[in-house]
């Protein structure tokens, strides 16, 4: 019979051999990363507010192509994840949708925003259309899986009354999944904003192009207040989210 | 086809075999004639291949063998919507969708007549919604038309699939183990209004159930269902006078 600490022992070795490979105990380097990062701290303070109009402007692109990239993707997501629910097309239709979407979420926002920079130039459009593209594919994945959990019965009795499959998804797979729907567009849009801000980074648009500068030449007291407007953009975003899945989803237990 | 002799029968199932992916047999050689405009009550304990039986007759199942004739037009050879045109069928869980209104839920019985382009987008004609509601009142819950199914009793979504089934205006209503969750006065106000509601549309109703003191009331007809089969000379009106069903089940 198998020991019952063979799993808990072979993790724990594994666990700390990868930790000692990645350097987690190399102390000296550990204890000068400390001291480091006092000194980052201490460089940071004050925050120099009087970049505030530069950044804001720098935000507030940040949270249009949060907005319209979280839309647009959401918008394309939704036939995508329709044709990838097995329960509604044939196993060749649905498997090319998913992967499709499989394809697109393969590669990272980041990848994408260097894509479109490319394909339309540096500026916030390429980050828009990048998060579009990243949003697709995660959305259209967790909407197929979504749509194919409807509950068989309501999908059969709508559909022995002679509806067709768009108007059983229009009025069955839709309605039932709205809930969960709602509240992944919301985490995707929270997602979207926190990643959207190091897109600028590779000439995307937005906040990353500000963070960028203030990080090479060293402009602590200034990044921090880049990094400030982000925590505060993103506790609006977490009290907007909260305030609309209180005021449009229904209660975990209805039903 | 055969006919049993009296009034035409409105379902009809031929030596009817079924199985779930080859496994053992669910319904074993069914044969019976459900008459028009007929109220008729399939009774078994639970697992016996009811549920089954009536997918079967509202054909959402194929049978491995045999066949089911509604109105003398084999299943299998009926489209979607113009089987939807004959058949209603309420599901044990009623398939409803909560999210959506009760009026909405109603709506749905349309969708077999309506073409898509303006269905999708929710406008439905003025007429379906006046049908809709009139349904809903017929079932004494046009109060509650505008609440989400979420938020209905048991009991009120029981009307709502009933008043959804009457506007699809089926000639059959195959319905599952309809009004068994409820308390006797409850269910026997709704079947009552269900009667009324068959009468004036001339509807068939097939219903599975599995309290005799509902049959009694409801069905003028009962058939007992026993691991697949149907229990031999249970079938007629004089099986209601018949104390011994229920031992026999």
């Amino acid at each position: 019979m198998r020991s019952p600490f063979v799993v808990p022992v072979v993790t724990t070795f594994f666990l700390l051999a990868v930790l000692a490979h990645l350097g987690f105990f190399d102390w000296a380097r550990l204890s000068r990363g400390f001291r480091n990062l006092s000194i980052l701290g201490a460089d940071m303070v004050p925050p120099d507010l009087g970049i505030l109009p530069v950044a804001s402007a720098a935000l507030w692109e940040t949270v249009e192509m949060s907005f319209a990239g979280t839309l647009l993707g959401f918008l394309a997501s939704l036939p995508l994840s329709i044709l990838g629910t097995r329960r509604l097309f044939s196993t060749w239709v649905s498997s090319l949708a998913r992967f499709i979407a499989a394809g697109i979420r393969t590669i990272p926002v980041l990848l994408w925003a260097i894509v479109f920079v490319i394909l339309v130039g540096l500026g916030p459009l390429a980050g828009t259309l990048g998060i579009a593209a990243y949003t697709v594919g995660y959305l259209a994945k967790i909407y197929a899986d979504l749509f194919e959990g409807t509950d068989p019965e309501i999908m059969e009795a709508v559909q022995s009354t002679g509806a067709s499959k768009l108007q059983l998804v229009r009025f069955v797979v839709i309605p039932e999944a709205a809930n969960a729907v709602l509240a992944q567009v919301l985490f995707m849009l929270e997602y979207n904003i926190r990643a959207s801000s190091i897109l600028g980074f590779v000439g995307a648009g937005g906040l990353g192009f500000v963070i960028q500068i203030y990080l090479q030449s060293l402009d602590y007291r200034r990044l921090a207040t880049v990094l400030l407007l982000v925590l505060v953009i993103v506790l609006l975003m977490d009290g907007i989210s909260a305030w609309l899945r209180k005021r449009f989803l229904l209660s975990a237990n209805a039903g | 086809m055969t006919d049993n002799g009296s009034a035409p029968a409105a379902l009809h199932a031929e030596r009817v075999w079924f199985s779930f992916r080859n496994h053992d047999w669910v319904l074993k050689d069914v044969s019976l004639a459900i008459p028009a405009s007929k109220h008729t009550v399939i009774m078994g304990p639970s697992g016996v291949g009811k549920t089954t039986l009536l997918r079967v007759l509202a054909g959402l199942l194929k049978p491995n063998q045999g066949q089911v004739w509604v109105f003398g037009q084999p299943t299998e050879e009926l489209k979607p919507r113009e089987l939807s045109a004959l058949v209603g069928y309420i599901p044990q869980q009623l398939g409803l969708v909560r999210n959506l209104s009760a009026l909405e839920n109603v709506l749905m019985g349309a969708l077999g007549r309506l073409a898509d382009s303006r269905a999708l987008l929710g406008l439905f004609p003025r007429d379906e919604i006046e049908k809709a509601r009139a349904a809903l009142e017929m079932m004494g819950i046009g109060h509650k038309s505008s609440e989400q199914v979420f938020r209905l009793s048991g009991g009120e979504r029981q009307r709502v699939a009933i008043a959804r089934t009457l506007l699809q205006h089926p000639r059959i209503v195959v319905a599952d183990e309809f009004a068994s969750d409820l308390d006797l006065a409850l269910a026997s106000e709704i079947l009552t209004r269900i009667r009324r509601a068959a009468e004036q549309e001339q509807i068939t109703f097939i219903m599975s159930m599995h309290r005799m003191g509902l049959a009694r009331q409801f069905g003028d007809a009962v058939l007992a269902l026993k691991n697949g089969e149907l229990v031999p000379g249970f079938i007629g009106n004089e099986i209601l006078e018949t104390p011994s069903i229920e031992a026999s089940l």
